[in-house]
């Protein structure tokens, strides 16, 4: 008989036979206990890439620009972080950290494990790949910053006239993209992979 | 796996860890530093769970205080400096007909941050002093608290955004204060906070739940 231990409650339950896309809770806590994911590492890899190549404009082309007094001025997602680094390097910091570096690695790491899947190899990185992936989930918060963005925006109405740039775009399809991702992405079908079950 | 555990029952009775790296599990007493299937460190519950969450939880308690009072920006308009403190950036907001808006930010910089802090130590005083509440319900709380946890991040990217754009300083330009790096340290303290705490203490520490 196969069991399976609740991360949630230490509880042990019978490992449960569940058709593909189905999703089993601990009969203690009601938390999520096993999910049967069917994980399409090339659909994966597909969209990483995409989302790799996307990130480049999407960090670096102008958001938005303002037009105040006949004077233009744009701002990208990378300048706003950088530009703090003298006055409030912790707030700089962690900007750049949650809305740049965490969403580019994650996508990194699943690239890689997603390749390896993939091109069928087990490079013995994997398992760092796979532990790195799972701290990065809470920090990758891409969707709280296209809200925090259209924030932003309500608070410049009342200053100056505001357009939106081709890096909006850009930014809201990479959003797009991460989140398809992380819907399809499951940790646990990852590392049975790397033990080869 | 080494042995045959028995449903119904904690898998820490029965001898037996779970990773949470890699979630296999593995025997106690065979291997008391690492997984034997992935290599990370191991322990039965999170090591000093009790104690990290306490000292991240007092840290965030003592930097809330200067988070709210101290400007959060300062505004130069005309040479004339004009600091906002959370609150006072809400209350503006209100006036000029964004309740949306003005909610959004009480929420995610002054409600959730709040709250987390007080759902965290009551769920850390109840596992302490081993109140026998429902486990059930003090889980739901900290799953709550956990995802809602992120939004408040809200607050610093909106001033990177505002600092981005208003950079020349020709006619108008932004500062973060010095209460952004405080609330950067309430918000950072308390996700660490949220992370270090181990859930299935409130199952330990309930000894008449089943």
């Amino acid at each position: 008989m196969q069991t399976i231990i609740c991360s949630h409650c230490d509880l042990v339950s019978q490992k449960p036979i569940l058709a593909p896309g189905y999703v089993a809770k601990c009969a203690r806590c009601e938390r999520i206990l096993y999910k049967n994911k069917a994980v399409n590492a090339n659909k994966l890899f597909a969209l990483s890439i995409t989302a790799l190549l996307i990130c480049i404009p999407a960090f670096s082309s102008p958001l938005i620009s303002i037009h105040l007094l006949g004077v233009t001025e744009e701002a990208n997602l990378l300048q706003g972080a950088i530009m703090m680094i003298d006055i409030a390097p912790l707030v700089s910091f962690v900007v750049l950290f949650c809305a740049v570096v965490a969403p580019t690695l994650l996508t990194v790491c699943i690239a890689f494990s997603s390749g390896c899947v993939v091109f069928n190899k087990r490079p013995s990185l994997l398992n760092s790949v796979l532990k790195l992936t799972a701290i990065l989930f809470h920090w990758s918060m891409l969707e709280v910053y296209l809200v925090s963005f259209m924030v932003a925006v309500f608070k410049l109405i009342s200053y100056a006239d505001v357009y939106f740039n081709s890096g909006l775009y850009f930014f809201v399809a990479l959003l797009i993209l991460n989140m398809t991702m992380l819907c399809e992405y499951s940790n646990t079908k990852y590392w049975e992979y790397s033990r080869n079950e | 796996m080494s042995k045959l555990l028995k449903p119904g029952i904690s898998a820490m009775q029965q001898g037996t860890q779970l990773c949470r790296v890699c979630t296999m599990d593995s025997s106690i007493s065979a291997n008391t530093t690492h997984c034997p299937y992935c290599g990370s460190p191991i322990s039965v519950r999170i090591k000093h769970s009790q104690q990290k969450t306490w000292a991240l939880l007092l840290t965030a308690m003592v930097f809330i205080i200067p988070a709210n009072l101290y400007p959060i920006t300062y505004l130069l308009k005309n040479s004339t400096l004009y600091p906002d403190t959370i609150f006072s950036g809400i209350i503006s907001l209100f006036e000029s007909g964004m309740i949306g808006i003005a909610l959004i930010v009480f929420i995610a910089s002054i409600l959730v941050p709040i709250l987390k802090i007080i759902a965290l130590s009551f769920i850390s005083l109840a596992v302490h002093f081993q109140w026998q509440l429902s486990p059930k319900k003090q889980l739901f709380a900290f799953k709550i608290v956990d995802w809602v946890g992120r939004w408040s991040v809200l607050d610093l990217f909106v001033i990177s955004i505002m600092v981005a754009v208003f950079d020349k300083g020709n006619f108008l330009s932004v500062y973060p204060g010095i209460a952004a790096t405080s609330f950067t340290v309430v918000v950072i303290t308390t996700l660490f906070a949220a992370q270090s705490f181990d859930t299935r203490l409130i199952w330990d520490a309930n000894t008449n739940a089943k």
